[in-house]
C-alpha cells in the first residue's frame, strides 16, 4: 500500500507539452478515478506512476519517496492494460505466474499464489488455456489476477471496462469495487466513462488537456463542479447549459428572464435534466421530442432559451409531442457559472420565473 | 376471386421458378468451363516443373554405363503424365474433401503400382559411388578406358559437412543480428533511422557479382581468403539486410502493450525481450532461418571465387567438378550427386514450409 503524490509534475513528447503541471495527491488505500476526455493525458499520468514514462520534470513520491528515476520493475505497480496485454504464447497460468518469475518466489509458494488470485477473479477452471481462446470479460480477469498476484503497493487500471459488453461492465464493476473492498490497494481508475467512476471510485480526478479541473467525491462533481467543463461532462443525460446576461436582479437568456441571486454580468445558467420537472409553474415550452429510456422519459421542449432536456420519472409518458407545457424547478438545484472564466459562482441560483 | 387471386400468384411463382431454373443452369455451365479451363492450365503448367526433377531422380537410379536408359525414361513418363493429368482431374471432380483425398490416395497408389512394374527392376544404386568411393572420377573413367587426368576429388562427406558448416554458421549469425538490429529499428528512435532503413532495401538490390572484385581483395588483406570463415562473413553480410528488413515487419506487428506489461511484471528489459517479445516473432525468425540456410546450402559464386582448396569444397564446388570431369563420362553419376546436393533442401522446405506461408513483409514506417 503506498501514498502517491505527484509535486508540479510535467510530461513532455519531444516539444509538446502533453501535461504541463500536475498536483495530486493520492492517500494510502484509496480508489480514485482519472476522468476525462479522449487524449487529455491520463494514460500518460498512469504510465508516469507505473515507472514507463519517465516524468520531464517535477517530483513524483511514493511513501514519501521520489520515484522519478525508479525502474518499473523495482516499483511493485500491477497494471490492468486498456488491451489487457496478455501473454499469447503463455497459459493462463503462465501468465498470471509470470510476475512471481521475478520475484524468485518457491515454485510451490508461486502456485499457491497463482490458484488464488485465480479463485479471487473466478478464471480458476480456465488456468490451462491460452488467452486466444478466453472472452473478453475471461481475459480481463486474467489481466486483474496477474496484477493482483504479486500483491502490488499500487494498482493501475487503464479503461478496464471499455472492451467489455454493457452487462458484462456492469457486473465488473462491481466486481473490481468489491476487490478493492477486500484488499485496500491503493488503486488508480482511468476512465473516459463518468458513469464507471462515479459508481467505482471515492474520488474523482477530472483531468482535461493535461490539467486537473477538478478533484471532489462524485457528488462533489454532480452537485457543485467547479467549472462548466465538469458540470458538461458529468451527468447523463448532460446539463442544460445556457448563457445570459444578467442586470438588476434578472438574467436574460434568448427570450426567457429568470429572477437571479448573487451574480451579475455574463452568465451561464446550468439546469440538470433531472432537475426539472413539467407542471403547472415555470418557463412555457412546446414538447418537441419524447425519447422514452426505461424508467425515465427524456423529452426534448422548445423553450424561448432554445431547447431543454427534462428527465422525468415513469415508464410511460405523461404528454405528447406538441403539447404547450411549463417547465419549473427548485432553485437551490440551479447552477450559474461566469461566462467568461467558465467558473461557477458559489451560492449563486437562479430562481423559476413567475 | 380469392380463388383466381392464388392461382395467379402460383402462376407468378413459377415462370419465376423457370427463370431462375434456367440462371441455375447458365451459370453452372460457366463455372464448369472456368473449372475446365483452370485444370488445363494447371496441368500444362506443373507438367514441365515436374519433369526436369522426375527426370533427374529416374536417372540417378537408373542410368547404366554412364548413359540415361532412353526406355526407362519413356516408360517412367509413360507413368508420371497420367498420374498428373489423373490427379488434377481428381481434384477437379472431387465433390468432397473426403473424395478428394480417397481420388488422390487411389491415383497415388495406382501410379507406384505401375512405377514398379514398369521401372522398378531398372533401377539400382551403382550411381551412388560416390558415397563410399572417394575416388570414383578414376573408377568412372576406368570403364570406358580412360585413366589418366581425372580430377581429385575429397570425401563427398567432407564436402558436405562444409556445407552444413557455412549454411549453419551463417544462419546462427543472420538470425541474431537480425533479430536485435531489426528489435532495434522497430522501437527505438534515433537520428538517422528512417535513412537506414531505406538504405536496408537498396543494399540488398545490389547484384553480388558487381561487388565480386573488391570482396576478393579485402579477403586477400585481412586474410580470409580461402577460409570457410571469410565465405561465412561475406554471405552474412549480403543476407543481413533482408533479413533485418523482414523481421522489422515482424516486430512492427507485436503490440508495445504486452512489452509494457512485462516490465510492470518485474521484468527488465532483456528479460522483456526474451520472454515476450521473441516468442511473438517465432515465425519470422524460422522464415529467415530456413532462407538462410537454404541460400547458404545453394551458394556457389562466393564459394567457387573465395575457395580454392579442394579440402575447402563445398556440394555446390563438388557438384560443379563432378559435372566438369565425369559429365559425357557418366551422365548417371552427375545426376546421383545432384539428387544427393538436392534432398536437404528439400526436406527442409517441407517441413518449415508451414512457417514460410506465414511470411508477410511490414511496410517501411518512418
Ligand atoms: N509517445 C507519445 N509521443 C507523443 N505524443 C504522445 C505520446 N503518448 C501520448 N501522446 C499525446 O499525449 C496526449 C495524451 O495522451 P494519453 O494517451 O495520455 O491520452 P488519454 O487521456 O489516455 O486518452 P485516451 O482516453 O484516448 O486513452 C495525446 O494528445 C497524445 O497524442
Ligand atoms: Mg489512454
Amino acid at each position: 500500500m503506498a501514498k502517491i503524490e505527484f509535486r508540479n509534475v510535467v510530461k513532455r513528447f519531444g516539444a509538446v507539452e502533453v501535461i504541463p503541471d500536475l498536483n495530486l495527491v493520492i492517500e494510502d488505500g484509496e480508489f480514485v478515478a482519472l476522468l476525462g476526455p479522449s487524449g487529455c493525458g491520463k494514460s500518460t499520468s498512469l504510465f508516469m506512476l507505473a515507472g514507463i514514462y519517465v516524468p520531464s520534470g517535477g517530483e513524483l513520491l511514493f511513501d514519501g519517496h521520489v520515484v522519478n528515476e525508479v525502474e518499473t520493475r523495482d516499483r511493485n505497480v500491477g497494471v490492468v492494460f486498456q488491451s489487457y496485454a496478455l501473454y499469447p504464447h503463455m497459459s493462463v497460468r503462465d501468465n498470471i505466474l509470470f510476475p512471481l518469475r521475478f520475484k524468485k518466489t518457491p515454485r510451490d509458494e508461486a502456485l499457491a499464489r497463482v490458484t488464488a488470485a485465480a479463485d479471487l477473479v473466478r478464471v480458476a477452471e480456465l488456468l490451462d488455456r491460452r488467452p486466444s481462446e478466453l472472452s473478453g470479460g475471461q481475459q480481463q480477469r486474467v489481466a486483474l489476477a496477474r496484477a493482483l498476484v504479486k500483491e502490488p503497493q499500487l494498482l493501475l487500471l487503464d479503461e478496464p471496462l471499455s472492451n467489455l459488453d454493457a452487462s458484462l461492465r456492469l457486473s465488473m464493476r462491481t466486481e473490481i469495487k468489491s476487490l478493492h473492498a477486500q484488499l485496500g490497494v491503493t488503486t488508480v481508475l482511468v476512465t473516459h466513462d463518468q458513469i464507471e467512476a462515479t459508481t467505482m471510485a471515492d474520488r474523482i480526478i477530472c483531468m482535461r488537456a493535461g490539467r486537473i479541473e477538478q478533484v471532489g467525491t462524485p457528488d462533489d462533481l454532480y452537485l457543485r463542479p467547479s467549472s462548466l467543463f465538469v458540470a458538461g461532462f458529468i451527468g447523463s443525460p448532460p446539463i442544460n447549459l445556457v448563457a445570459g446576461e444578467a442586470e438588476d436582479g434578472m438574467v436574460t437568456v434568448n427570450g426567457a428572464r429568470f429572477p437571479v441571486e448573487g451574480a451579475s454580468g455574463s452568465l451561464t445558467v446550468g439546469l440538470r435534466p433531472e432537475h426539472l420537472r413539467i407542471g403547472d409553474t415555470g418557463f412555457a415550452g412546446r414538447i418537441a421530442q419524447i425519447e422514452p429510456m426505461g424508467r425515465e422519459i427524456l423529452y426534448v421542449v422548445e423553450t424561448g432559451m432554445g431547447a431543454v432536456r427534462v428527465l422525468e420519472q415513469g415508464s410511460s409518458a405523461g404528454h405528447s409531442t406538441g403539447e404547450q407545457v411549463k417547465i419549473g424547478f427548485l432553485s437551490e438545484n440551479s447552477l450559474v457559472f461566469e461566462t467568461e472564466r467558465q467558473k461557477l459562482i458559489a451560492g449563486a441560483h437562479v430562481r423559476e420565473p413567475v | 376471386m380469392a380463388a383466381q387471386a392464388i392461382n395467379t400468384a402460383s402462376t407468378a411463382a413459377f415462370d419465376r421458378a423457370a427463370d431462375w431454373d434456367a440462371l441455375a443452369v447458365r451459370a453452372r455451365a460457366v463455372r464448369r468451363t472456368k473449372a475446365v479451363v483452370l485444370y488445363a492450365f494447371l496441368i500444362a503448367v506443373s507438367l514441365p516443373i515436374i519433369l526436369p526433377y522426375f527426370w533427374l531422380v529416374t536417372i540417378a537410379f537408373s542410368a547404366r554405363a554412364g548413359v540415361a536408359e532412353t526406355a526407362v525414361l519413356w516408360r517412367s513418363m509413360a507413368v508420371i503424365m497420367p498420374v498428373v493429368v489423373a490427379f488434377w482431374l481428381t481434384v477437379a471432380l472431387a465433390q468432397s474433401r473426403r473424395q478428394s483425398w480417397i481420388g488422390i490416395a487411389a491415383v497415388a497408389a495406382i501410379g507406384v503400382f505401375a512405377f514398379a512394374l514398369l521401372v522398378g527392376p531398372d533401377l539400382h544404386l551403382g550411381n551412388f559411388i560416390f558415397l563410399w568411393e572417394p575416388d570414383f572420377a578414376s573408377v568412372v573413367r576406368s570403364r570406358i578406358g580412360e585413366v589418366k587426368g581425372a580430377v581429385q576429388f575429397p570425401n563427398v562427406w567432407h564436402a558436405f559437412a562444409n556445407s552444413i558448416l557455412i549454411a549453419g554458421a551463417q544462419t546462427a549469425i543472420v538470425v541474431t543480428v537480425a533479430s536485435l538490429a531489426a528489435y532495434y529499428l522497430s522501437r527505438f528512435q534515433f537520428p538517422g533511422r528512417s535513412s537506414m532503413l531505406r538504405s536496408l532495401l537498396v543494399l540488398h538490390a545490389f547484384p553480388v557479382l558487381t561487388l565480386i572484385v573488391p570482396m576478393f581483395l579485402m579477403l586477400y588483406w585481412i586474410g580470409l581468403l580461402d577460409t570457410l570463415f571469410g565465405v561465412i562473413l561475406v554471405l552474412v553480410a549480403f543476407e543481413l539486410p533482408f533479413a533485418i528488413f523482414i523481421m522489422k515487419g515482424f516486430f512492427d506487428a507485436v503490440p508495445w502493450d504486452i512489452e509494457m506489461s512485462a516490465l510492470t511484471d518485474g521484468a527488465s528489459r532483456r528479460q522483456a525481450f526474451v520472454s515476450v517479445v521473441l516468442p511473438q516473432v517465432r515465425n519470422g525468425i524460422l522464415a529467415i532461418a530456413v532462407f538462410t540456410f537454404i541460400r547458404g546450402w545453394e551458394e556457389y559464386i562466393f564459394v567457387f571465387t573465395f575457395l580454392i582448396r579442394n579440402s575447402n569444397w563445398t556440394m555446390s564446388l563438388y557438384m560443379y567438378w563432378v559435372r566438369d570431369d565425369v559429365m559425357g563420362v557418366d551422365y548417371g553419376v552427375v545426376s546421383a550427386v545432384g539428387v544427393f546436393y538436392l534432398v536437404p533442401s528439400l526436406i527442409l522446405y517441407m517441413a518449415a514450409q508451414r512457417y514460410l506461408m506465414q511470411m508477410s513483409i511490414g511496410g517501411v514506417k518512418g
